[in-house]
This record gives structure tokens, sequence and C-alpha cells, in this order.
């Protein structure tokens, strides 16, 4: 099984890429579980037609015991949605909750009864606390890309990012897989991007447009794979798929990896 | 120096603060199990603490429900005047807004929160936390609090210099019986010298060091000798609960014909050794015995007896080549009590010349 976690600053496209990876992937006739770490839930949004799952967190609030069944949805192409859910904004911690959710999507054997090829972490903004890097820890992600464009905000917290990945790479855990450019269409961006790559030692494994088909899928609640296959930008992501694919390394165990 | 033996906490030391204050209840805001011993003896010292207990479900979504239940459960239950709600761990760091579950709760009482929590320092960082914030609710004066954090800071440099809180790690230890502690008193007595006995103790601790003075008393009318009784119980100095206790232990000692003198609040221990030792020293005594905190004395000898309630600190004065003995578990027999209770260098002396 491939273990992808996928970060980057706040709004870059990383649930929009996600869920796309996703989508072109399963179109592929390979099964994977999509599992979004933000208490927003809205990961996986574009796989379900714009529905909003019953997150984990809120299955297990009170002493809940919910099924498998209770917290995965299928989703477009058979795709396995997982939305860890988690606080309203200003109360508790979000980060116990991802924590909290992986428990339970443990101890509930969810790789075990679904056995993906691919399961793929979709993680709030930044690494801002121990649960955020709860993925790159312990196991769960093997392989960490980041979702960046040329602006600098952006850059700089995929360097972040880079930083905590390698705070963990001596356990053994995770490694930095490369940096996904989600153009801004700001001038110059390609050289940027690849020059942050460069100073992290790591490359753009990919190069997606900014494209209105995105958004005008996303208007009728779908990923631009469903949405519109025959363009350009779907290809993108296929291209991007392969790539994430071919980066990746296979793993044995469940929801961790061995 | 990181100092790693088990040692007080400031949680646990905001608690204290608020139970000298006259809090009636004490809420912490934090998972069932968190400062359970020092709980349990606050309730043994009649205050109420009550616990949130925060679950998984609450450190993640928050805990305000919890807090805000427990706080009308609390209501119901006791119909405090002043209610107090202590921050621990869990609940400061997932950032909770104790005021905002106050204000939700609207109890018709006192109540007010104090955001301490176990990573903030010494222990006395929480005494301090409780007193600002006992004071922004009316439970204080400014003046009372700034003199009360003065003493706080005196005690924690105390200890840094001369205490535990100076060593990496204590183990602690019982110690010696207290038989030739006793005969080292009844000689002295009894070939006519003269014995003074110091007692610079920590609020309650008072009400078992304070049974040397009477047993000291008892010796000298049987044996003879010189006796000169001080210790820190000036009944005007401090929180409500202390000045009360130094009242009672007075009257006591008073009733029972103990003649000693008085020099300090039982809160200044850390301050007012050097004013001890001036009335020690006029005395010019063949034998001292200081009890309580021993090294807030500004000098130790080897020749000096010291009586202690800390089994780590026994350790460090045992160390120090210092003759010493214990009186463990003494914090646990004072609480809630109201008079002096029997101290066992005291009940030793009386059995040998009895
Ligand atoms: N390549 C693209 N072209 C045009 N629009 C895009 C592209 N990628 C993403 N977007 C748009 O950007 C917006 C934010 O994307 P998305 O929700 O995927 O970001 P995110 O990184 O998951 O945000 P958050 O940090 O809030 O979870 C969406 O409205 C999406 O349609
Ligand atoms: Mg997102």
């Amino acid at each position: 099984m491939r273990r992808i976690a996928i970060y980057g600053k706040g709004g870059i496209g990383k649930s929009t890429t996600s869920s796309n990876v996703t989508a072109a992937l399963c179109e592929r006739g390979l099964k994977v579980m999509q599992i979004g770490c933000d208490p927003k839930s809205d990961s996986t949004g574009l796989l379900l037609g714009g529905k909003r799952p019953l997150t984990v967190l809120n299955a297990v609030r009170g002493g809940g015991s919910p099924a498998l069944d209770d917290i995965v949805f299928e989703g477009y192409g058979g795709s396995l949605c997982v939305e860890c859910g988690g606080p309203k904004p200003g109360t508790g911690c979000a980060g116990r909750g991802i924590i909290a959710a992986f428990e339970t999507l443990e101890r509930l054997g969810a790789v075990e009864h679904f056995r993906p090829d691919v399961v793929i972490y979709d993680v709030l903004g930044d690494v801002v606390c121990g649960g955020f890097a709860m993925p790159i820890r312990n196991g769960y992600a093997r392989d960490i890309f980041v979702v960046t464009s040329g602006e600098m905000m952006s850059l700089y917290a995929a360097g972040n990012i880079a930083e905590a990945v390698k705070g963990f790479s001596d356990s053994g855990y995770a490694r930095f897989g490369g940096l996904i450019q989600n153009s801004r269409a700001i001038r110059g961006e390609d050289g940027k991007v690849r020059e942050a790559a460069e100073e992290l030692g790591t490359e753009v494994i990919a190069v997606l447009p900014r494209s209105e088909t995105v958004q005008e899928c996303e208007a009728m609640g779908m990923t631009v794979i469903q949405g519109a296959p025959d363009s350009a930008q779907a290809e993108a992501y296929r291209s991007l798929a392969s790539e994430l694919l071919r980066r990746s390394e296979e793993a044995a165990g469940g929801l961790r990896g061995m | 120096m990181k100092i790693i033996h088990p040692r007080p906490n400031p949680i646990v030391a905001a608690m204290y603060t608020l139970r000298d204050l006259n809090v009636d209840v004490i809420v912490v805001h934090g998972p069932a199990g968190c400062c359970f011993m020092a709980s349990r003896m606050l309730e043994e010292a009649g205050v109420r603490v009550v616990t949130s207990g925060l679950m998984e479900d609450d450190l993640i979504f928050g805990g305000s429900e919890s807090l805000v239940e427990t706080l009308k459960m609390s209501w119901e239950k006791f119909h405090p005047d002043t209610v107090a709600v202590i921050g621990t761990c869990s609940s400061m760091i997932i950032g909770e807004d104790m005021d905002a579950s106050i204000k939700k709760a609207a109890l018709p009482c006192n109540v007010f929160s104090v955001d301490s929590h176990g990573c903030s320092g010494d222990n006395t960082t929480g005494a301090v936390k409780a007193l600002e914030c006992a004071c922004r609710a009316g439970l204080l004066s400014e003046g009372e609090r700034d003199r009360q954090i003065f003493l706080m800071n005196a005690a924690t440099s105390m200890e840094k210099r001369v205490g535990m809180a100076g060593r990496e790690y204590l183990s602690p230890t019982r110690g010696p019986t207290k038989l030739a502690a006793a005969r080292r008193i009844a000689d002295a007595l009894g070939s006519g010298k003269r014995v003074a006995c110091a007692m610079l103790a920590k609020k309650e601790l008072a009400f078992r060091f304070a049974d040397m003075f009477i047993a000291l008393t008892e010796a000298k009318e049987k044996l003879g000798g010189e006796l000169y009784l001080v210790g820190n119980l000036d009944g005007n100095l401090g929180l409500p609960r202390i000045r009360g206790y130094a009242e009672a232990i007075c009257s006591e000692l008073d009733s029972k014909g103990v003649s000693y003198e008085s020099v300090g609040g039982m809160d200044e221990y850390a301050l007012i050794g050097g004013r001890i030792k001036e009335k020690v020293d006029g005395f010019a005594p063949d034998l001292l015995i200081i009890i309580g905190i021993p090294h807030a004395y500004p000098e130790l000898f080897p020749g000096n007896l010291l009586v202690t309630d800390q089994p780590r600190q026994l350790a460090n004065y045992l160390s120090m080549g210092l003759d010493a003995v214990g009186e463990v578990s003494s914090h646990s027999m004072v609480m809630g009590v109201k008079s002096i209770i029997p101290l066992e260098t005291g009940d030793t002396l009386r059995e040998l010349l009895r």
C-alpha cells in the first residue's frame, strides 16, 4: 500500500488536488482511500458530490462506537472517503482530534477491511502542532508532498513542512517526496518554485496550470476528472497521479506501515 | 540545574493558596485524576474540591460544557460563597476560556478563574497566579497580595539556596528513630543546661511542630535546666485561614502554660530566620533544636538537632552531616486539624521520662 500525505499552505489547493488525484487513480482501477485531516472536513466534498459525510470524531463523540460503514463513504470511482473532523474554530484541540481519529480508524481496522492500494492524507494548512504532524509520524504516511504556488508565503510554508518532515526522518517514518506546483499564474512562477525546490534539496514533481475548469467542476460538486474528463486540466491531474505512484513506496502493514 | 525528584507543582500550590483564602469550592478544570492526592488532602481541610473530569472528547471539542455542568452541580450541592476554577495542563494547552464558561454557568456567587498549569516553573508561580486572580475577584487587598508574592519569592529562593530545589535528585529517607534525639534533650535539661527550640513552621504544619514546645515544657518541669522557645506564630499576619491557625495554636499553648516568644507570621518562615537567630543567640543555648523548616535558619551546625517533616529534606540534612530526625507524613496528619497534635519526637521524650 502507498501512504501519501499532501500538505501545503491554507487555501493553496490541497483538497482539490488530492481529490483529483484520488479520482484519477480510481479511474485506473486502483482502490484509494482519501482521509481528510482538517476540522473543516471539506477534503472529500468533490468526490462525494458536495455531500458532507459524518466525521470520524463526530461518530465517536460522546462514547459512540461506529462501524466502518458509518465513517467510510464511497465516492466517485469507488473512492473511499473519510473525514476526521474536529472542533469548531476557536475551541478544543484539532491536533488532538487528528490523533484520536487515526486511533479510531486503526481500531476499526479500516485498512485491513478495505485493503486500499493507496491512502492519501489531505492535511490542514501548516504543521502547526504535534497532532498535524501525525500523518508524518508513527508510520502513517510514507511519502510527503507539498502543494505550493510561486507565491512567497506558500513557498515559505513548504519550507516549514519540509523542515518538519526532516525532523522526523531520523525515526525512519516519512520522507519528503517533492513539491507539487499549483500555479497561480504569477510572473516567473515556474522558476521560483523550481528554485525553492532546489534550496530544499528536492524537485518539482508536477506543474498544474491554473484553470477555470477547476472551479466550474467545483460548482457542480465534482472533480475535473469526473466533470471534464477530456480537459487538459484532467490530463495534468492524471500525470500528477502517475508521478505520485512512481515516487511513492509500496509498504506492507495496516494504517501504519511496517 | 535539572531537578528530577518529584515535587509540588504550580497547580497544587494555587489550590493551597485558595484554601488559605477560605475559598469554599475549587473546581479543577482537567482530567479526573489530575491533582487528586492534593485534592483529597484539601477536602480533609474542609475545602470542597471537584473536577470537571475532562475526557478525550473535551480535549478535542473543548471542555466548556463539562465545566459549566460541574459549576452548576457545585452550586446545587454546596451553595458556596466563593468558587475558584483552576486550570490544569490539559485545559490550558487547548486554550480553554474558563471565564466564558463561568459566565455561562452564571452562579449567584463569586466565581473566578486561575489559569494555572503544571509547566509554568516553580510551584510558587501557581500560588502567585492564585493570589493575583483572587485579588481581582476581591478576596484580598493589593497590599496583602504583594506581601504574599514577596514571601513566596523569598521561599522559592530559599529552597533553591539551601533546600531541596538545590539538588538534582534526593531519595526520601525515614532516618533514625527519635530515641537518640530525645536522649540528647533529656541529658541536656537533666544536667541543667540551656536548651532552645526555634520553630520555623510552614503554615498548618505548626499544628504538629508546636507539640515540641509542650513536650519540652513538660520535660523541663521534670528535669530542670533552662528552656527558651521561639516560633513564627504571630496571628496578626497572613491570609485569613493562616491567621486562624496561629490564633488556635497560641491559645492552646497559653492554656497549657507554655511560655514562648512569637517572631513573625506563619507564612514568613523563609524570611524570619535571622530575627529568630538573634533571639536564640541572646539566650546562648547549649543545645539548639530547630523544628519545621530548619534550613530557614541562617546557620546550621552538626551540634544542632533538626526536626523536619520532609523525607527528602531529611536526606539532605543527613547527607550534610547534620543531626536530624524526620516527622514524615506530618502533612497528611495536619490537614483539617483544629488543635495541636502529637509530634513523635515530643512523644518519645515523654515516654523516656515516664
Ligand atoms: N489549479 C487550480 N486552478 C484554479 N482554481 C484552483 C486550482 N486549484 C485549486 N483551486 C481553487 O482554489 C480554492 C481552494 O482550493 P482547496 O480547497 O483545494 O485548497 P486547500 O489547500 O485544500 O484549502 P484549505 O487549506 O482551506 O483546506 C478552491 O476554490 C479551488 O477551486
Ligand atoms: Mg482543504
